[in-house]
């Protein structure tokens, strides 16, 4: 299935773990659901950040996730005020993937995660919606964007819904 | 030498019965001038032991779960007492214990923090009511406190005292242990005698590291044996006052891992387990009904089986955290012991101050300090704080504070309702207490059931050694002891009980005890909210005390307080409410709920300083002491000397990685870190090493507003000119840590990034010349005094947590 056949949903979850985000990631790797790809992206007490991969994008011969850009949403405690979500979605200029990936990522990723914290994106087909989201039982913040479109621009705008999304609140 | 007067202290002088003629020709010595008093001939040694935030329900000795081999022998070698009342607030029962009177009558209405201006809330024992140890002191007794104190109001425990507020200034000779109203186990901030000392060496020893209750007995061992080294007959005074089993629950997993499994049935099934057990060993009678679990609380049944390793982890923490304190407690039993005077040594075990505590909320935390913060976190978002910090695992370990849920609290409480703070019922009045004295106790093993409270446990020493309460101490008149002697009971099972009445007041939450009748009146918030919702119906004027619910027990058939008998008794919860006003009074307890006054509008003065300058090496300046920097905008600048070789390390640090701030040099570059509690962690960072010689740098808090909890942009200057910038988006509003304290030039104890832990202290290589905060750069007079009240809010949810 390549990325242009229908329309695509982004999930974007916001945890205060890595060990929350992965689990999350092995359950949506597990639900059975056609996936795009996934990514795990964290940071360390250190303030170090890790960004871990599904193959998917590699097998689908696309740009990735990553590539595009994202923003994970900081999942607020309800007493506090809503945290403000800031950055600029990058262009996808392909080339090798895995790199490409990692240091867009880690570009953007570097200002959003915060120490300790953790997010994770899915990309899947809307048609795998109902086995992917219902696997994500831990993300204290979560949205879903979804876009149609050339795999890469649908994948830009359904990231960019997802992040509207959690920017709102989320769920 | 002939019984000198002990009504009077300190002892006089005896007048001299020598003779001094103006040469030693014919001149004769009086010996007894250059002695100093002694106690009556036989006093005995006495240790008081006391347990922190501790249920009836927790120690094997009274049914528990908790192993605790030492307590169970003290008791069935001496005696167990199973109606002894706290006071349902630590800084409260500490008080009481150490004046043999009401909290409130000597100032201790509430906590050691929460100074207030009305007399049975100010945090300062009034001269007319001297404690017990001073007494002993001045009659010839070694006094000698370890461990925790909390009767030091917050502002005045650095290098400025006064003085009297402190230990020392209680009558202990001797002391060594924290100020505060808790303390990390493994990171402690410590004072010894009259200076704050902070973090042990032992703490960076990574082999063997330091653990206070280890510490707290060796030091107790280390003065007794130098007590005796010195004096083979004086009697000592030890009040050893764990700070276990309050949070933070720090204890080795080694002993927490001997519960593994233990808790899995979770706490209604534990709390019928307890029950049964204390029924077997006698120490409830056998028609006592279980009391039924509160609405606040969930069953554990209804828990996400996702859940229930978390919360299973919590209470086995604090399962080996608590039997190690029983532990440690023996090591200085085993020392009395090997000096040869276990026999004539009175210990007495008090098993907690005010019930197990609840203050942990349902959830319980990774970080106590959250609560106090106003951080509503759910279960889950705290099961992945634990998760980033360690795992459940690494509960218990230095990386987290944590607090177990209330519903353990609730279990360790058993049979009674509630807990901590909760002064209307048992579960935060009634402690487990054991006497032991081979020399006098005849029936050893057996129980008492008199009504005794903790007002009681000062007279009773006084009565045991043979010393009357002064009637003057340092020529001001004393108010009589409250507390009655229960040395009798000691001896005589049937021994008369009496006392007879007694009133409780913690937070609002009223009882009136008298006669066997219990009138209990709680307030209906749930004892761990403070939100605006909660206080409200609390207000002036909207409070209507008499109105609010009454249940009526008859304690002599009722040991639990399961059947309210109010809708069959008016005239006798008439009665008590009436002689509760009385006593209320009497005892300085009015105007209620003045511990929530700061809630009400009602704070005390502004305090004119807003710049705060450190100059040298100032460390531990205690955690209640820093300077005002919450909720809105102030600067830190500092005059540093940089080598030319370049510079490292912390200029200036308050706490730790699960709260506050640190602006340090790393790799050459300034930084500025702050953890808002450990759950956000905040960082900017200068892109270019500080130039080398002097030089100023300086950190700006722009707030966004200045209101609780407020945003804001950080900017980092250098000589003037901006080198980073960067945003925090929560603020902590109301206090980094309940211990760990500020320092110049190092970050003691736990450190506040992460980053540098492996170089921790990491002390600046250059030198800080001097520091200065500036709390008031930008506050119009209205938000100062907004902020202020907020401020006490603060302090006073601190204080309910302590």
């Amino acid at each position: 299935m390549a990325f242009d056949d229908e329309t695509i949903d982004v999930l974007i979850g916001g945890y205060m773990s890595k060990d929350a985000a992965d689990d999350d990631y092995e359950a949506v790797l597990g639900s059975g659901g056609y996936l795009h790809g996934a990514v795990v992206v964290s940071k360390d007490l250190e303030g170090k950040l890790a960004v871990e991969e599904s193959d998917h994008m590699v097998r689908e011969g696309a740009e990735g996730l990553g590539a595009v850009g994202f923003v994970v949403g900081l999942f607020a405690p309800p007493l506090l005020a809503a945290t403000a979500v800031g950055a600029v979605i990058g262009a996808a200029t392909g080339k090798a993937l895995h790199h490409k990936t990692e240091s867009k990522l880690e570009e953007q990723v570097g200002a959003t995660i915060p120490v300790g914290g953790a997010g994770l994106i899915v990309a899947y087909p809307h048609s795998a919606a109902g086995k992917i989201e219902p696997a994500v039982t831990r993300a204290i913040q979560k949205a879903v964007g979804e876009a149609e479109g050339h795999h890469v621009q649908a994948l830009k705008a359904a990231v960019a819904d997802a992040q509207q999304k959690l920017t709102e609140g989320g769920s | 030498m002939s019984e000198p007067d002990r009504t009077s202290l300190p002892i006089r002088r005896p007048p001299f019965q020598g003779v001094s003629n103006r040469t030693l020709d014919g001149s004769k010595p009086d010996w007894n001038l250059i002695g100093h008093p002694h106690a009556p001939e036989d006093a005995p040694n006495v240790l008081l032991v006391l347990i922190d935030d501790a249920g009836f329900g927790n120690p094997s000795t009274f049914g528990g779960p908790i192993n605790t081999p030492r307590y169970t022998q003290m008791a069935e070698a001496g005696l167990r007492y199973n109606r002894f009342h706290v006071t349902a607030l630590c800084s409260p029962t500490r008080a009481a214990l150490l004046t043999g009177r009401n909290n409130h009558a000597v100032g201790f209405g509430s906590i050691g923090e929460l100074s207030s201006g009305f007399p049975g809330y100010t945090a300062v024992v009034p001269r007319d009511c001297t404690p017990v140890p001073r007494i002993l002191a001045e009659n010839g007794y070694s006094t000698a406190a370890f461990g925790k104190w909390h009767l030091t109001p917050d502002g005045q425990q650095g290098q400025a005292g006064p003085f009297d507020r402190w230990p020392n200034g209680w009558g202990f000779d001797y002391f060594y242990g924290f100020l505060g109203g808790d303390s990390g186990q493994w990171d402690p901030c410590l004072a010894e005698n009259q200076k704050i000392i902070g973090t042990p060496e032992g703490f960076y020893d990574k082999e063997n590291p330091y653990y206070l209750p280890d510490a707290m007995a060796d030091k107790t061992i280390e003065w007794l044996h130098g007590v005796r080294a010195q004096d083979a007959r004086k009697p000592f005074f030890v009040y050893f006052s764990t700070g276990c089993s309050h949070a933070p629950h720090h204890v080795a997993s080694e002993w927490a891992d001997k519960y593994k499994g233990k808790f899995d049935q979770g706490w209604d099934r534990l709390r019928e387990e307890v029950f049964a057990r204390q029924k077997e060993l006698g120490v409830i009678p056998s028609d006592a009904e279980l009391t039924a679990r509160d609405e606040a609380l969930p069953a554990w049944d209804d828990l996400p089986d996702r859940l229930k390793a978390y919360y299973a982890r919590q209470m086995e923490v604090y399962a080996g955290y608590s039997e190690n304190a029983d532990h440690n407690v023996g090591r200085v039993i085993d020392a009395i012991a090997e000096l040869g005077e276990l026999d004539n040594t009175v210990i007495v075990w008090i098993w907690g101050d005010n019930g197990a505590s609840l203050e942990g909320a349902v959830t319980g935390s990774f970080n106590e300090l959250t609560m106090q913060n106003g951080i509503p976190l759910t279960d889950e978002m705290q099961l992945q704080l634990v998760e980033r910090y360690g795992g459940i695992e690494a509960w218990g370990s230095q990386i987290m504070d944590p607090h177990y849920s209330a519903a353990w609290a609730w279990a360790g409480n058993t049979p009674f309702k509630w807990g901590k703070q909760v002064g209307s019922h048992l579960g935060g009045t009634r402690n487990p207490m054991v006497v032991h004295w081979p020399a006098r106790i005849t029936d050893a093993g057996a129980l008492r059931s008199h009504f005794t409270h903790v007002i009681d446990i000062g007279p009773t020493i006084l009565d045991i050694a043979g010393i009357p309460a002064p009637s003057h101490v340092d020529g001001v008149e004393q108010e009589p002891l409250h507390g009655l002697t229960f040395a009798d009971s000691l001896a005589d099972a049937g021994a008369p009980e009496r006392h007879t009445q007694q009133y409780f007041e913690t937070m609002g939450n009223r009882a009136m005890y008298k006669d066997g009748w219990w009138l209990a009146m709680k307030t209906p918030r749930i004892p761990w909210v403070l939100t605006p919702d909660a206080l409200r119906p609390y207000a002036p004027g909207v409070w209507d005390p008499d109105a609010g619910p009454a249940e009526l027990y008859y304690l002599p058939d009722d040991f639990t307080q399961a059947n309210d008998l109010a809708a069959d008794h008016p005239d006798k919860v008439a009665e008590l409410k009436e002689l509760f006003w009385q006593d209320a009074e009497k005892y300085k307890v009015l105007p209620l709920l003045a511990t929530l006054s700061a809630f009400f509008g009602i704070v005390p003065p502004l305090e004119e300083v807003s710049t705060v300058e450190y100059r040298g090496d100032v460390q531990n300046v205690m955690s209640g002491m820093i300077p005002r920097i919450y909720n809105h905008s102030y600067t830190i600048s500092a005059d540093l000397v940089v080598p030319a070789e370049g510079v490292e390390g912390v200029i200036v640090a308050e706490a730790d990685h699960l709260g506050g701030f640190s602006l340090f040099v790393e790799d050459g570059k300034l930084t500025h870190t702050y953890s808002m509690m450990g759950v956000f962690v905040y960082r900017q960072q200068a892109e270019d090493p500080l130039p080398a010689g002097e030089v100023n740098v300086r950190m700006e808090f722009a707030a966004d507003a200045p209101k609780p909890a407020t945003g804001g942009d950080v900017t980092l200057l250098v000589d003037g000119k901006t080198v980073a910038n960067g945003r925090i988006d929560h603020t902590v509003p109301i206090r980094f840590s309940a211990y760990a304290g500020m320092d110049i030039g190092r970050d003691n104890g736990g450190v506040v990034d992460l980053s540098y832990e492996a170089k921790k202290p990491f002390a600046f290589t250059g030198t800080v010349k001097k520091v200065a905060f500036d709390v008031k750069p930008h506050l119009s007079t209205q938000d100062e005094d907004a902020l202020h009240a907020v401020a006490r809010h603060g302090h006073a949810g601190h204080g309910l947590s302590a």
